[in-house]
């Protein structure tokens, strides 16, 4: 389907960059290229969809039947869309109805071209974030895809009522493709959410300041590299910054540290180590500091303490503030 | 030979949410079979091990979670499988500090040393399959 908000000239979804008119969310741009699917993946999909060489001779054979009732459908459907509050929201005039018409019928008739590879998937793709990017909730995206199978299928009959038998077999395989196109749809409106999630999580690990010299970190969610490169990052940065000497790190909401994630804080408690800071961990409880001595991990290499209170104290004493606190 | 005493609990691995599910569950099925919290931790983190093996070697793989009795003795199987890459040489897997990924090259031998009973199986171009079982002390 296609974006109701904005003209794209044919063929040209490759090398389009986010437009301007639409809406675009703060964080977690689309992942269409972070997605890569590569020929073999196609391959394996179509074959899950039991798509073969003879559904493809299907569609392409009724390529001009879809040019003779491509006009009425959109129209069909369009009148759809306008009957429910929730889709008629999308064209707020009759110019950017128009253009998406044009848009719905290129990919109405891109259905019957063929060549259904890697590009085919990139546009399908492409245009399935536009429409998540906009706020179309899947429910409607993919309601419309019945909407059409039901208005195709009549008729086709209708075109194949001497030889209905092969009416079926080009809806059967018309319907194959409309259900890979609807994967792809479903996969990137998913990628994106999780995307956004990524990001929020990023802006929800706050670097904070207690006292001159003194940070604070406390890290919640799963440590996975991506994650790890983002705390690494924010918090040199943080150091550089405060000009801090020491960070207490919290770990008590990070829900599962295995080796991988000790050595994650390992080599962000070394990076911030040359930027001169000395980094407290605070939040690995007994228990798991156990299981990760046992699988191996050296645990002298970062100095930890119980819990953030004991992490604070610790903290400020290596900053001298025994001293003073003594001397009062 | 074990014998299964409840329906094994099967979890699929396609993302680090899933690894934090089964590593969760894994947890409260050790310590509702009886298991202290020190080594509900210790099966918790060799489930993550071997569930982090599979989103990181082979993408998508499943953990099989399964109570086990022998002897009187009861105990938590975990079965880790993935039709991945598999792995050339178990020995060098198994070696602590030994990575193709420049990771610490720990998970493997230390879930072994984390579990009671250890076993691996792997082809490659087919897949890998790690047995691992706790008892109840
Ligand atoms: N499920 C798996 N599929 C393929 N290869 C694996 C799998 N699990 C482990 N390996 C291989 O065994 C090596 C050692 O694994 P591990 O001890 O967990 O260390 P690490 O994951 O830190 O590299 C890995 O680097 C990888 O080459
Ligand atoms: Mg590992």
């Amino acid at each position: 389907m296609s974006s109701p908000q904005r003209p794209v000239a044919p063929h040209s979804y490759g090398s389009q960059r986010p437009p301007a008119a639409v809406p675009i969310g703060p964080v977690g741009a689309i992942g269409v290229d972070e997605m890569q699917l590569t020929d073999e993946e196609v391959a394996r999909r179509m074959s899950w969809l039991e798509i073969t060489a003879d559904d493809i001779a299907n569609l392409t054979s009724i390529r001009d039947v879809a040019r003779g009732y491509a006009a009425e459908v959109i129209e069909d459907l369009y009148r759809h869309f306008l009957a429910f509050d929730e889709t008629r929201a999308f064209f707020r005039d009759e110019q950017t109805l128009r253009r998406v018409k044009a848009m719905q019928t290129e990919y109405f008739l891109r259905l019957t071209e063929g060549n259904y590879d890697r590009e085919y998937v990139r546009d399908r793709l492409k245009i399935g974030a536009i429409h998540q990017r906009i706020g179309l909730d899947v429910k409607w995206y993919l309601g419309a895809y019945n909407f059409y199978l039901r208005a195709v299928g009549s008729r086709l009959m209708r075109a194949f009522q001497d030889d209905p038998e092969r009416g079926r077999a080009c809806y059967f395989s018309l319907k194959k493709l409309v259900f890979f196109d609807i994967g792809l749809a479903i996969e990137i409106y998913l990628t994106t959410i999780r995307r956004q999630e990524e990001a929020i999580r990023e802006l929800s690990t706050p670097v904070l300041q207690l006292r001159a010299g003194l940070l604070i970190l406390p890290i919640i969610g799963v440590i996975d590299p991506t994650r790890a490169r983002q705390l690494t990052e924010q918090l040199l940065r943080s150091i550089r910054a405060n000009r801090a000497k020491v960070v207490v790190m919290d770990i008590t909401g990070v829900p599962s540290v295995d080796s991988r994630v000790a050595n994650h804080l390992v080599q962000t408690v070394e990076a911030a180590r040359l930027m001169g800071a000395t980094v407290i961990i605070t939040g690995l409880s007994a228990e798991v500091a156990q299981a990760l001595v046992l699988v191996g991990i050296d645990l002298n290499r970062i100095r930890t303490v119980g819990d953030l209170q004991g992490g604070i104290e610790e903290a400020e004493r290596s900053l001298g503030y025994r001293v003073s606190r003594v001397e009062a | 030979m074990s014998e299964i005493s409840t329906e094994p609990l099967v979890m699929p691995i396609a993302n680090e949410a899933d690894i934090v599910a089964a590593r969760q569950r894994g947890r409260t099925m050790a310590i509702e079979l009886g298991f202290a919290g020190c080594d509900g931790t210790l099966i918790a983190t060799a489930i993550s091990e071997v569930a982090r093996n599979i989103l990181l070697y082979a993408q998508r793989g499943e953990i099989i979670l399964c109570c086990v009795e022998l002897g009187g003795r009861r105990g938590l199987s975990i079965e880790a499988r993935d039709s991945g890459p598999g792995i050339p040489d178990l020995r060098k897997a198994l070696t602590d500090g030994y990575s193709t990924s420049r990771g610490l090259g720990l998970g493997l031998p230390g879930s072994r040393r984390l579990m009671d009973e250890f076993a691996i199986e792997s082809e490659v171009g087919r897949g890998t399959n790690v047995t691992m079982t706790k008892w109840v002390r």
